[in-house]
């Protein structure tokens, strides 16, 4: 029925010249309601405060207040009722195909959201309410491909979105390839140009225009290497000056079965810094029970040059990470990770806070297959390092009811303690998942965890954090043409977590 | 295939009806010769058994006692190609004896014949189940014509050792099938085309397969479809697109086009060559997505590299929603990237870049507009009153400042910073640090310059 409705609107909003012979459709609908501490902006006479634990002025019940020199009152965040959240959105992925010229496509993919909780706030990403995250038309042939519209580039070199024109051609045979593209730029990680409000919460500087993205990139595939460079600036329209301007280079070399040796690095050309590097070599058991892979990598973030940050000198860490798969036998997965880093250098002398300048992290989980049926895992992770610390324990158990219907419990501890603030706390998770697929065209998740807090604070500010937090998620699959069940099984039979 | 011909042996005796025995050695006296009962050996028409009246001529409470038998009423349960009558004019010479008794025996020391004395009178001269493949349909039916036997029968075929060979199911049957008719009718004494369709997608487009008769007894003897030794390589799965390609491919032989798109999001051109599922194909190979081997645990983090340099090889099993997935995560979205709880903990994870937060989360949609509900920001009142585990953290929060920049931005705006570090007024405290190329950022962005420098930016 809703297929027929769908296909009755298509017909009457697309000329019939123009009318497309195949189509899919996926609809995700999701919505969470999620509680939070809620905070009252409140004041305190000068003389009524006191020094907390760390020395700072206090309110006498020990909330920190923020003094300002000169000023009669110092202001503080006291405990307020607890804020409601219930974002919901929607998620429209459609493609049309066979509009008599073969090798042209539509594709749009877009979302709705919205917080219909308290009004005082408003979740992160609801605003605004509906956001095209691609709308594009493609014109694919095997030695090229053109794409028109609201796109992105998904690249290491930056996940850029823009609206404007894209044009890949390739030679299959010698395993070149070579991409071009040039628009309208959007925000980093976000559907919304750079001038949009939504992205400037705090009301700081912000660009007045979009600037213009622009990008290059080569490759060359064969068995056993492959190797591609990719360049991108950025360029403020207004004054032409550089938002950035970067480069980088990936290779894959695979010398031997199940070996592969990986490395990539990025150049910041507009501040004449390298950025992240990595080099990586990954081994894999024919057997498949057994993979493990051993890494170094430095780590640098990267500034647009419109905003004073990158002045700021960011300082690089370079880590050495570790990573070991084991399945000794086939009911048991093992896995455990390691990962120790160690910061550059400031050149910011700190005698009055000793901040440290190195970590690690560590992490094991494993899971169990009981039965058909059954299945269990566990995981513990730690990690200790500037700033933040944390460490915990994760469970769970999982029960699929015939081939439709899979139920799990999951549970979970954790201890952070924070490097900057005294504010410790542990926290208890317990939770349930449902998720049911009765057939290709639907299927239902759902999921309600208690989070109880115990924030470890000896002063007024030390309130907790306990709550209910409740998701469910509808997919609806709609489609024509070949394999009518709409988009692959494939894509909703993707593992939803890391592992 | 020849499986068949000892479990038909035994059927034909074993699997008869219950019925009173008949002790042959206690009447050895009586009786001297076989056709006197078992007429029916050599000459047509005639009962193979007798009927219980002959055994009242004697056994009839006077003489001896009575005894309950019956000829056997139904035919027996086997697909034994066996003709006493027939055998009897083949070889004039043979007795029944022969058969049915062991050498040096006495006589009506009856037996179940077996096995060995067909293959050596047939000029077999191996173990039953190692008779040569073209040999079967000598002493068997085809199982559509053995009509008697049920499924659990077929079940109970024993699997000749020909049949567990390195590599006889990956092909090797399919060149004794094909090797012509002996060996053909051989595989029909077990098989039928319901058999094949449990692995063949190609069966309608194989003349071997059609040849054999549709029964559905066939799927008695369940087959798993193991994959070849050539699929079990750690790089099988990267690589089996170019050798799907190659003209020698026999991919059709057990995948169907809905096998590719198991795990291809697209339709790929050798997908487009299989045949679709459909009744009288066979279902082919179940498969299942799963993680490649090269998708090692950490891989969601280390990606980059070779999503980067062969994104084609991505695109075979992911579309740009999947990217699209963590890199714009959405508002209302459970977590999938980060394992469950992930919010609780995003403070130590964020610090020291578990993985860069602004990749998927742009930092004033997120970060920034989250941490304002919850009054984490420093525009606010909150304020230093935030880093109160330190009495001087304000003083001496350079190094942290430096380390973790990014995370000072999810609650800190540049106003905030320009309070002190600014040219133009304030503390002029100088934040340029180590690798600070002044030249360079003038020449590609000066007007960010003037953020804190005005008009007199310095040169150097």
């Amino acid at each position: 029925m809703i297929r027929a409705r769908l296909s009755f609107l298509l017909a009457v909003l697309i000329p019939g010249a123009v009318r497309a012979q195949g189509y899919r459709l996926r609809v995700d609908l999701r919505g969470q309601a999620v509680s939070y501490r809620g905070v009252t902006l409140d004041s305190v006479p000068v003389g009524d405060t006191v020094p907390g634990v760390g020395g700072g002025p206090v309110t006498p019940d020990g909330i920190a207040a923020l003094c300002v020199q000169g000023e009669a009152y110092c202001s503080f965040y006291r405990p307020g009722a607890p804020q409601r959240s219930d974002p919901v959105s929607t998620t429209a992925d459609f493609t049309a195909w066979g509009f008599g010229l073969p090798g042209l496509s539509l594709h749009v993919l877009a979302r709705g959201g919205a917080d219909l909780g308290d009004a005082a706030v408003s979740w992160p990403g609801t605003t605004p309410a509906v956001q095209l995250l691609e709308g594009y038309a493609e014109y694919a042939q095997p030695r090229y491909v053109i794409r028109l519209g609201r796109q992105t580039q998904a690249a290491p070199i930056g996940f850029t979105g823009f609206d404007g024109a894209s044009a890949t051609a390739r030679d299959a045979r010698l395993g070149l390839d070579a991409t071009g593209y040039l628009g309208w730029g959007l925000a980093d990680a976000s559907a919304l140009p750079v001038t949009s409000a939504a992205l400037n919460p705090l009301d700081d500087f912000q660009p007045v225009e979009r600037q213009l993205v622009a990008g290059a990139a080569l490759g060359f595939r064969s068995a056993p290497f492959d190797v591609r460079w990719s360049y991108e600036r950025q360029v403020d329209r207004r004054s032409d000056y550089f938002v950035s301007e970067r480069t980088r280079v990936d290779a894959a070399l695979r010398p031997l079965a199940g070996w592969s040796l990986t490395a990539s690095g990025m150049y910041d050309l507009a501040q004449a810094l390298w950025g992240n590097v990595d080099l990586r070599l990954a081994w894999q058991a024919r057997s498949g029970r057994a993979d493990a892979a051993v890494g170094v990598s430095r780590y640098r973030p990267d500034f647009d040059l419109w905003t004073i940050w990158g002045a700021f000198s960011p300082t690089a860490y370079r880590s050495l990470d570790g990573s070991l798969d084991l399945v000794p036998w086939r009911a048991l997965t093992l896995h455990v990770t390691g990962q120790v880093y160690k910061y550059d250098p400031t050149g910011a002398s700190a005698p009055l806070v000793d901040v440290q300048s190195s970590g690690w992290r560590f992490a094991w989980d494993g899971a169990y297959t009981l039965s058909a049926r059954w299945r269990l895992d566990a995981g513990y992770h730690a990690e200790f390092g500037p700033g933040a610390s944390s460490r915990g324990f994760t469970g769970g158990a999982a029960y699929a009811l015939g081939e439709r219907v899979n139920l799990s419990a999951h549970a979970g501890t954790l201890d952070t303690p924070l490097e900057f603030r005294v504010d410790d706390a542990s926290v208890w998770m317990l939770g349930a998942a449902v998720a049911y697929r009765p057939s290709g065209r639907w299927s239902l998740d759902a999921d309600a965890t208690r989070y109880a807090e115990n924030r470890k604070r000896p002063d007024a500010a030390g309130f907790d954090w306990n709550q209910l937090r409740l998701s469910a998620r509808v997919t609806l699959y709609f489609g024509s043409g070949t394999g009518a069940g709409g988009v692959p099984a494939a894509v909703g039979a993707m593992p939803e977590g890391p592992r | 295939m020849t499986r068949a011909l000892l479990c038909a042996l035994a059927l034909c005796f074993a699997g008869a009806p219950a019925r009173a025995q008949f002790d042959h050695a206690k009447h050895a006296k009586v009786f001297p010769s076989c056709v006197g009962c078992h007429a029916g050996v050599a000459r047509a028409g005639a009962p193979l058994y007798p009927d219980s009246a002959a055994c009242a001529a004697c056994h009839d409470g006077t003489v001896e006692r009575r005894v309950p038998y019956a000829a056997p009423a139904e035919s027996l349960r086997t697909n034994l190609r066996f003709s006493h009558l027939t055998h009897v004019a083949k070889a004039p010479r043979a007795k029944c004896v022969s058969c049915h008794q062991d050498a040096d025996t006495l006589w009506m020391a009856v037996r179940a014949p077996v096995v060995s004395r067909c293959l050596d009178c047939h000029g077999i001269r191996t173990a039953h189940l190692d008779a040569p493949d073209t040999a079967c349909a000598t002493c068997h039916y085809p199982l559509a014509s053995a009509p008697r036997l049920a499924r659990a029968d077929v079940a109970r075929f024993p699997e000749p050792p020909s049949h567990r060979a390195s590599g006889f199911a990956g092909g090797g049957h399919g060149v004794l099938a094909n090797a012509g008719t002996p060996v053909a009718a051989s595989c029909a004494t077990c098989h039928s085309r319901s058999f094949c369709l449990e692995c063949h997608v190609d069966a309608p487009e194989r003349p071997q397969i059609q040849a054999l008769a549709e029964d559905p007894r066939g799927d008695a003897i369940a087959v798993t479809l193991q994959p070849p030794v050539t699929h079990a390589g750690a790089d099988f799965l990267r690589t089996h697109g170019a050798a799907s390609r190659l003209p020698s491919a026999t991919c059709a032989t057990c995948h169907t086009r809905e096998s590719c798109l198991t795990c291809h999001v697209a339709t790929p051109a050798v997908a487009v060559a299989l045949h679709s599922a459909e009744p009288g194909r066979g279902a082919g190979a179940q498969l299942s997505r799963h993680r490649p081997a090269w998708h090692t645990a950490d891989f969601q983090r280390h990606h980059a590299p070779s999503a980067e340099t062969a994104v084609q090889t991505c695109a075979a099993c992911h579309t740009r929603r999947d990217c699209l997935q963590c890199h714009r995560p959405d508002a209302a979205g459970a977590g999938a990237y980060h394992p469950a709880g992930f919010l609780s903990r995003h403070p130590a994870a964020a610090y020291s870049r578990e993985s860069s937060c602004n990749t998927c989360h742009n930092p004033g949609q997120f970060c920034v507009s989250c941490h304002k509900s919850a009054g984490l920001v420093a525009t606010g009142t909150l304020g230093s009153g935030y880093h109160d585990a330190n009495r001087f953290f304000l003083a001496g929060h350079g190094v942290a400042a430096r380390q973790s920049l990014e995370t000072c931005t999810s609650c800190h705006v540049e106003r905030d910073c320009l309070t002190c570090h600014s040219a133009l007024g304030g503390r002029r405290f100088d934040p340029h640090g180590p690798g600070f190329d002044a030249a360079r950022m003038i020449k590609k962005n000066p007007e960010v310059c003037t953020a804190c420098h005005g008009t007199s930016i310095p040169t150097q």
